[in-house]
Parts: C-alpha cells; sequence; structure tokens
C-alpha cells in the first residue's frame, strides 16, 4: 500500500519564492567575481549562500511537483534536477563572467527538454511536470556552481582544471589536484541532489507546513556548505577557507535550532522517554 | 607473476573491507528503518498503530550512501592534498561525513514525525538520543572501510580513478547491496512476524506492524539487534564478493585478449551466479514454502 502524500496549504506563493530565490541566488553567485575583482579569495562563500538560496526555491518547486502523488518519486526529482544542472553548469563554467547566465538558459533548456519526454513519452501526465523540472535543472545548475565556487573561490572553466602541486619543493600546475579532476563536482552534485530533495522527503505529511519544510531545506544547504567548506582549505588560502566555514557552521546552527523548534510546534507530542500512547480512538 | 599474487592479496583485503562495511551498511539502515521498511513505519501511524522506531528517511539507501561514501572520500582526497597521512586522512573524512550522516538522520525522524501529527504520532525525543548516535556509529565503519577499500584499489591496484568519485560509485553499490540483500529481513518478516511465515502482507495487515518486544515496547535498537545477526552479515557477504570477484577478474584476466578476458569472465560469474540463485530460490521454495503453487504465494 502506497503512501499518500499530502501537503499542508498555505504559506508563501510559490512565484514568489521563484523571483527571490532566482534573484537572489544570481546576485550572491556574481558576488563570488568579487574574487577576480580584488584578486582576493575571500568572497567564496557567496557561492554557499547561492546554493541555500537556490535550494530552498527547489523545495517548494519539489513540492510542488510531488504533491501530485510521487512518493518515491521525491528522491529522483533531487537526482534529475542536478543530472541537468551539472551538465549546464559545467557549460556555462566556460564562458567565463557569463557563466551563471549562460548556465541557466542551458540548464532551462535541457529541463524543459526532460519534462516535455517525462509528460509526452513516459505519459506521466502531471499538469506542472515542465516547469518544474525547468526550474529544478536551474535550481540545480546554480547549487553545482556555487558549491563549485565557493571550493575553488572561482567559477573560471581554466582555474578549476589546473591545481597545484608541491614536487621536491617546486610548485607544479596538475589537472588531478583540481577541483574537476580531483572529481570534486561529483561530490557537490550527490551533497546538493540530497540536499535539494530532503527537505520535503522528510516533511511530507498531512501535517506539512511550508516554513518548518523550507527552513530545514536551508538547513540542508548551510550543513552541505560545511563539508565544502573544509575541502576548500585544500585549493585556497587559509583565512577565506576559514570564514567560509564560520559562515557554514553559524548559518547551520541557527537553521538547525529554528528547524527543531518548528518541530516541536508542529509535533502531536514532545515526549522524553515516555511508552507508547495508543489513540483514543483505539487501534 | 608477483604483481598477480600482489593483486589478489589487495583484491581479498578490498573484500574483507567490503563484507564489513556492508555489514555495518545494512545495520545501520534497519535501525533507522531507511529503504525497504521505512513505508510500513510511515504508514502505521495513519493506521492507528503508534510506535517508537525511528524512522530516518534520507532518500534511498543507494543515493544515501553514494553521497555519505563520496563524502568521507572526497574530504579524505582533500585532507590527503594538505598533506595528511592517509590513515588519519580517512579517519577524519569518515568522521566528518558521519556527522552529516547524523545531522540527515536526526531532521527526518523530526520532520516525518511532526507531519504525522494528525494522527497522534508523538515525537519521542529519546529514539534521537539513543538511537541517532548507534546508526552514526555503524555508518561510520561502513564508510571507512568503503573509503579505505577505494583508497587501496587507487594506490595498491592503480585504478585511475580519483578517490571521490571511486567514492561515488562504490557507495552507490554499498547501499544498493544492502538494500536488496539485507532489508527484507526486517521489512518483509520482522515487521511482520505475527503474520503466518511467506503469507505475504494483505492489504488488511498494512502498517501493523510488530510495535511491542520481549519485554517493554520495541525500538530500533532491537531492530539492530536482528540485523547484526541475519541480514547484516547477509548483506556483507553480498558486497564482499560483488567486490572480490570484481577486481579478481580485472586483476587476473585484464591481460588476455586486450582486456576482455575480464569482461567475459564477468559475464561468465553473472551467469553463475543466476544459475546458484534460482538453484537456492526453488529449492527454498520446495523446503520452506507452505504453499506449493506460486499464484498462491503471491497472495
Amino acid at each position: 500500500m502506497a503512501v499518500k502524500i499530502e501537503v499542508g496549504a498555505g504559506g508563501v506563493p510559490h512565484n514568489q519564492i521563484l523571483i527571490y530565490g532566482l534573484v537572489g541566488s544570481i546576485i550572491l553567485i556574481y558576488l563570488t567575481y568579487l574574487n577576480e575583482v580584488t584578486n582576493t579569495e575571500y568572497f567564496a562563500f557567496f557561492g554557499g549562500l547561492a546554493c541555500v538560496a537556490a535550494l530552498v526555491w527547489g523545495a517548494d518547486t519539489i513540492k510542488h511537483l510531488c504533491s501530485y502523488g510521487l512518493g518515491t518519486g521525491v528522491p529522483s526529482a533531487g537526482m534529475i534536477a542536478l543530472g541537468s544542472g551539472v551538465i549546464a553548469a559545467l557549460f556555462g563554467a566556460t564562458t567565463g563572467v557569463f557563466a551563471p547566465i549562460v548556465a541557466i538558459i542551458v540548464a532551462a533548456i535541457i529541463g524543459a527538454v526532460c519534462g516535455l519526454l517525462a509528460n509526452h513519452v513516459v505519459r506521466m501526465d502531471i499538469p506542472v511536470m515542465v516547469v518544474s523540472l525547468t526550474e529544478l535543472a536551474v535550481v540545480g545548475a546554480i547549487s553545482v556552481l556555487g558549491l563549485i565556487a565557493m571550493v575553488g573561490g572561482t567559477f573560471n572553466f581554466m582555474d578549476l582544471i589546473t591545481g597545484t602541486t608541491v614536487v621536491l619543493g617546486f610548485t607544479v600546475q596538475s589537472y588531478g589536484t583540481s577541483v574537476i579532476g580531483g572529481s570534486i563536482v561529483a561530490l557537490i552534485f550527490m551533497l546538493a541532489a540530497i540536499a535539494i530533495q530532503h527537505a520535503f522527503n522528510a516533511c511530507l505529511g498531512p501535517n506539512e507546513m511550508q516554513d518548518r519544510t523550507l527552513m530545514l531545506a536551508a538547513e540542508c544547504g548551510f550543513l552541505s556548505m560545511i563539508p565544502i567548506a573544509v575541502i576548500s582549505f585544500a585549493f585556497i588560502a587559509f583565512v577565506p577557507a576559514l570564514i567560509s566555514l564560520l559562515v557554514s557552521l553559524i548559518g547551520w546552527f541557527y537553521t538547525y535550532m529554528r528547524y527543531i523548534e518548528l518541530s516541536k510546534r508542529d509535533a502531536y507530542a514532545w515526549l522524553d522517554a515516555q511508552p507508547i500512547l495508543e489513540p483514543k480512538g483505539g487501534a | 607473476m608477483e604483481e598477480i599474487i600482489f593483486g589478489i592479496g589487495i583484491t581479498a583485503l578490498a573484500g574483507a573491507l567490503a563484507t564489513i562495511a556492508g555489514a555495518a551498511e545494512d545495520t545501520e539502515s534497519d535501525i533507522g528503518s531507511q529503504g525497504d521498511p521505512n513505508s510500513q513505519v510511515q504508514l502505521a501511524p495513519q493506521m492507528g498503530y503508534i510506535h517508537r522506531i525511528f524512522n530516518k528517511a534520507i532518500a534511498g539507501e543507494p543515493p544515501a550512501y553514494g553521497l555519505w561514501v563520496a563524502l568521507g572520500a572526497g574530504l579524505a582526497w582533500a585532507f590527503m592534498a594538505m598533506q595528511i597521512n592517509p590513515i588519519l586522512a580517512i579517519v577524519l573524512g569518515s568522521a566528518l561525513a558521519v556527522f552529516v550522516q547524523g545531522v540527515y538522520a536526526t531532521t527526518a525522524y523530526l520532520g516525518r514525525t511532526a507531519s504525522l501529527a494528525k494522527f497522534e504520532q508523538p515525537v519521542y525525543i529519546d529514539i534521537l538520543k539513543s538511537m541517532t548516535t548507534v546508526t552514526m556509529a555503524h555508518a561510520f565503519v561502513a564508510i571507512f572501510a568503503a573509503v579505505a577499500m577505494c583508497h587501496l584499489i587507487i594506490s595498491a591496484l592503480g585504478h585511475p580513478f580519483p578517490l571521490p568519485l571511486l567514492g561515488l560509485v562504490w557507495g552507490i553499490a554499498l547501499g544498493a547491496a544492502g538494500s536488496a540483500t539485507g532489508n527484507p529481513f526486517y521489512g518483509k518478516e520482522r515487521q511482520y512476524q505475527e503474520q503466518k511465515f511467506g503469507a505475504g502482507v494483505p492489504i488488511s495487515a498494512s502498517g501493523n506492524i510488530v510495535r511491542y518486544a520481549e519485554a517493554g515496547e520495541r525500538n530500533s535498537l532491537d531492530n539492530g539487534f536482528f540485523s547484526a545477526k541475519l541480514g547484516g552479515p547477509a548483506s556483507g557477504i553480498c558486497f564482499g564478493l560483488i567486490v572480490f570477484f570484481e577486481l579478481w577478474r580485472t586483476v587476473v584476466f585484464e591481460p588476455i585478449a586486450a582486456g576482455w578476458g575480464a569482461v567475459i569472465v564477468g559475464v561468465v560469474v553473472i551467469l553463475i551466479f543466476a544459475i546458484i540463485d534460482r538453484y537456492i530460490e526453488v529449492w527454498a521454495r520446495k523446503t520452506f514454502g507452505p504453499y506449493v503453487a506460486p499464484e498462491e504465494a503471491s497472495s
């Protein structure tokens, strides 16, 4: 017997979240470009914040898409979002300063094609499928690009495929020690794919509340930033990486505490070491 | 010749690590009721069966383990790039990955349970306190063994993939092995041990999972104990054999016919296992099954 997927009604309209998510994440991802302008690496953490903004939007999109009864489809939605997004993000990265814009356009095309295939070839016939998969692919592209910018300090493709390594006291450039050559992108793919679907996957049910789900999405985003900040110690200077780590930890702690408060608010009862309370109507 | 003997030694060691990883992975996921058993744990309160079982739904096991192992491997790779000793790097990477896993587990339980308020399912906060740590401990063993295996494959057998990518591939395989092999012990049998053996789960019994233990109320630590006895070792053998045969055929047969030898041996191994599986299934149905005709067994 399949579990019926229900979502709570009300809350902020989806289109409003879409606009805030899209504009906010583009602005935040362009703030990492200050690294190139000022020739430092202190602004890398803005990439992670762009990812958080995109994930909040993406979680709300998944909620809309999966309210059409896609129970086990929730994790799959995250996978297809990042699968489309990672291609667009890597293609976009080759275009220099236009990277975020190009990535979003390419992702939207890939997402729309996926949506049309799902609706007309696989015949899933879900009204919001095309729009949702387009949005999800864009979210995936921004997440990947944001986390890449955070770990490497830049979204410039040439800098992402050249790393430096020290051999016998000499610094030499090598592909194997770069962000892409070291397959850190594979890790970013999984981090964002699990983070984007977890918020709705964890909160689905008849008492789902939008503010709690979106707070969890933000928490997942900050949580994903923590390991990325740790890995960024291998690519960018110590102080910028430390700033990234502190921003991630503070953001994660705040959103986690808020999420627990909201869960406490919504729970039927909050018990510690109590026996099973059989329901009043009887089992 | 010496190279091949060395390769087979590494293969055996990687297989042993994989066995440990598989056993720990299945125990971890069963304590959290992840994968196969999850739908019934989620359904039970909706049918009026309030329970004290941990419900941590973090995607399916293969994507979740793909992330944990890729995370452990990615962090270990970064620590090694910072000139940290590989063993220490793998331990630190796995520890950080387990932190992420633990946080995901708590948010999943809180979210799922709070959204079931309509059905009067309370949040039992002691479940989080006592069981999250146990799943994290098992996850650490699984992640550490899997990442160590990947490092061994790269550094000793010269695999061309970078560590995070190999971690992702083998992590997904690890989750799939545990999900397919170990979970049915808990999801199909233990949750429904009150039903007649082999009877399947009729619609009327949906959500009616076993909620009381030998003494007191069943919680997920009891399920961990059960999984460590049956499902865990079965998953361990499954994943260990996968890793062992995969590496063994490559190490021994790759020089034959420009690599095609390894491919052909791989196909032969799959065929042999398909025949063994079919034989065991038919034998088990005849020996243990209360039903003779297959159409009745699927009711």
